[in-house]
């Protein structure tokens, strides 16, 4: 990890940020800071905006209030250190192409225009496939992986950019078992290395164990800190039994441009 | 010039044929290209819209002093198509209309108001609504321009120059095309313009489907861009493959179509739109691994695989019985013929009036048996079945479980352990 502003500023700052699909808001005036290094967890139930709040730090989706800067800088000024792992639904697994070439994607960004990937970019795409353990398939057609393997896929793009901050969304849904742990363990050595990794995550059983940090969300924040501090009954009865009906009834009729009964 | 007429065009075969083939071959190769694109992003449909949309931006172009595949009707081409896609994503965005229903609305709108435009000022200009759903491209060769003392037809300079400027270009852009195609959002994540690579996409569109217009017409265009790469789509796994392989399909349909054309004295646009569907239904047929043969082959060589291990397997179980029986193995014209290849390859042999094992034989049999009494026990330790649900998903797994599954199944269930049926699971051999 370099320095450059990471101790001076915290990683993500979300200010007051507020996103909207339509006219109708889904976060509401999230305040939340993460500070590097460490592995930190999203978590709250489906339809919370988890996966909306990721989107919101990599500009993604328009803000309709409240700003998300990284490193202390607008987002803009800083892409290339940042690495994306989107849900795996989101893409097409039949297109063609074979595991290489996914991987190579991760290390277009830093390429620039008109540039091939070369030798180094291969060698990089080769580490990164090594640390998921996916090098045996490099010429495979993605296809016919298995869905723990087009995860491991996926997460060696973003270890082939060689961010310093990592987003993932969901990387260990419909995930087997050791895959999962594979992709634990690759994590785990991204924290060791001084990056922080940010991670989507549903299954509070195991986010004791693997979070340090962990904010849970529920259209709002709830609460967000170290992992054992959120993680009390208190917290979860309010995330999960919360005001959701509010926010969610508020929402539809700001969409309506009505009001609520 | 309409379609009826059009058909009787034809003389001996000469160097004009040799252009129509030339300029149906680059315009074929050009829409092959970024089709492969359109398709593998499921754009499909708005390449067909796109193609219809130019009609207005042409139509105006030359109202305006162009010539057809002039540059101000390809720039008016490009404009319209740009149009097209902005009109849609306001109609999702005001209106609440999905896409494809969206793309509907507008771009039979605008090529509506091309025909209108076309037919209101027909006094005035050179275009003629037949040519432009159907091209001309038999009579291509004879509008012909002078380049560096080469006398050529303007509709292949102008096709050709558009498949030189959108290959480069492409070429040049090649890796952010692939990324935006394959994941939008995580190109778009690492700062990739990825609107300024679909608008490029979407102006390469324009650009081949104008050039396309006057050699097959707005309707077949359509065939250009989507079949030859939905048929590449089928034969390969990498997208600059699929490119290439797209484009060849293209230039062989737009050869064979053209001289295919000739000879039954018909339309050649059509006939290169129905080479490139004879196209797509032959690689549907024999595509290495979807295809109607391969996945026919993969079926009779599973039922073989079954039937031969079953046999196996059946000998196998009348030993272990000891009753001494001669079983009967072989019932069926299938279950003979795997009689006499097991018996041919030393699997099994004839002894004593009756079929038997040989060691080669037995220890197939074994693996046979190994996974399917494995396979109780498994479901026995982990479903909650009673036991006479156990046999019949054996029967079918058996077939499919490998060495490696087999031992962690083994360790999982113990070493010593036999079937829920109390037989012993026999050792791997």
């Amino acid at each position: 990890m370099t320095d450059s502003g990471a101790s001076a500023c915290p990683a993500v700052e979300f200010h007051d940020v507020t996103v909207a699909y339509g006219r109708r808001p889904v976060l509401w005036n999230i305040d939340l800071v993460i500070k590097a290094p460490g592995l930190f967890g999203i978590l709250g139930p489906n339809g919370a905006g988890k996966s909306t709040l990721l989107k919101a730090a990599l500009g993604l989706v328009p803000l309709v209030g409240g700003r998300v800067t990284l490193f202390g800088r607008p987002l803009a000024e800083v892409r290339s250190r940042i690495g994306y792992v989107p849900q795996r639904e989101t893409v097409d697994w039949d297109f063609p192409v074979n595991v290489m070439d996914v991987v190579l994607m991760g290390t277009y960004a830093r390429l620039g225009w008109w540039r091939r990937p070369g030798a180094a970019e291969r060698d990089r795409a080769r580490a990164a496939l090594e640390r998921v353990g996916l090098v045996d398939l490099a010429g495979r057609q993605i296809g016919r992986l298995s869905g723990g393997q087009q995860q491991r896929v996926f997460l060696a793009r973003a270890l082939a950019q060689d961010a310093e901050l990592y987003f993932l969304d969901e990387p260990l849904a419909g995930v087997d078992v050791r895959s999962q742990e594979r992709i634990f363990r690759v994590l785990d050595d991204l924290r060791r290395e001084g990056r922080l990794v940010v991670v989507v995550h549903h299954d509070l059983r195991t986010a004791a164990d693997w979070f340090d940090g962990a904010a849970l969300v529920d259209m709002r924040l709830v609460a967000a800190g170290p992992t054992a501090a959120v993680l009390t009954p208190e917290n979860l009865r309010r995330t999960y039994a919360g005001h959701i009906d509010v926010l969610d009834e508020l929402g539809r009729a700001v969409e309506r441009g009505g009001r609520t009964a | 010039m309409t379609i009826d007429t059009a058909a009787s065009m034809w003389g001996e075969f000469s160097a004009m044929h040799a252009w129509a083939i030339a300029t149906a071959a680059v315009v074929a190769a050009g829409c092959a290209l970024v089709g492969t694109l359109l398709v593998v992003r499921r754009m499909s449909l708005l390449g067909d819209a796109i193609s219809h949309a130019v009609l207005p931006g042409i139509a105006v172009a030359v109202l305006a002093g162009g010539r057809p595949g002039g540059l101000l009707v390809l720039v008016g081409a490009v404009a319209a198509a740009l149009v097209t896609v902005l009109l849609v994503q306001v109609l999702r965005r005001e209106g609440g209309l999905a896409d494809d229903a969206g793309t509907g609305v507008v771009f039979t709108t605008l090529f509506a108001l091309g025909v209108v435009i076309i037919t209101a000022a027909a006094s005035r200009i050179d275009l003629d609504p037949g040519c432009i759903l159907y091209g001309i491209l038999e009579l291509v060769p004879f509008d012909t321009v002078r380049v560096a003392g080469w006398e050529m037809p303007r509709a292949f300079l102008t096709g050709a120059t558009v498949l030189m400027i959108v290959a480069a270009g492409l070429a040049a852009t090649w890796k952010e095309q692939l990324f935006t195609a394959f994941d939008i959002d995580a190109a778009r994540a690492v700062g990739l313009p990825v609107a300024a690579v679909t608008g490029g996409l979407l102006a390469a569109t324009a650009l081949v489907t104008v050039a396309s217009f006057e050699a097959v017409g707005a309707i077949l265009v359509v065939a250009m861009l989507v079949v030859p790469a939905a048929t590449a789509e089928l034969l390969v796994r990498r997208l600059h493959v699929m490119a290439l392989v797209a484009m060849l399909l293209g230039v062989v349909a737009a050869v064979f179509g053209y001289l295919a054309a000739w000879r039954f004295d018909t339309s050649a646009a059509g006939m290169i739109a129905v080479v490139l569907g004879l196209e797509y239904v032959v690689a549907a047929i024999v595509a290495p691994e979807d295809g109607v043969v391969a996945r026919v082959a993969a079926r009779l060589a599973l039922g073989w695989r079954v039937t031969c291990e079953d046999t196996l397997a059946l000998l196998w179980r009348a030993d272990e019985a000891g009753a001494g029986v001669a079983p009967q193995p072989f019932r069926s014209p299938g279950e003979w013929a795997a009689g006499l290849w097991l018996a041919a390859s030393g699997r099994i042999a004839r002894e004593a009036g009756r079929w038997g094992l040989t060691a080669i034989g037995r220890a197939e049999a074994e693996t046979v048996v190994r996974s399917h009494r494995l396979w109780e026990a498994w479901l026995g330790r982990h479903a909650d079945l009673p036991l006479d649900h156990l046999h019949p998903p054996a029967e079918w797994i058996e077939h499919h479980l490998g060495a490696d599954l087999r031992r962690r199944i083994e360790a999982d269930v113990g070493a010593e352990e036999s079937d829920p049926h109390g037989r012993s699971i026999p050792r791997e051999p």
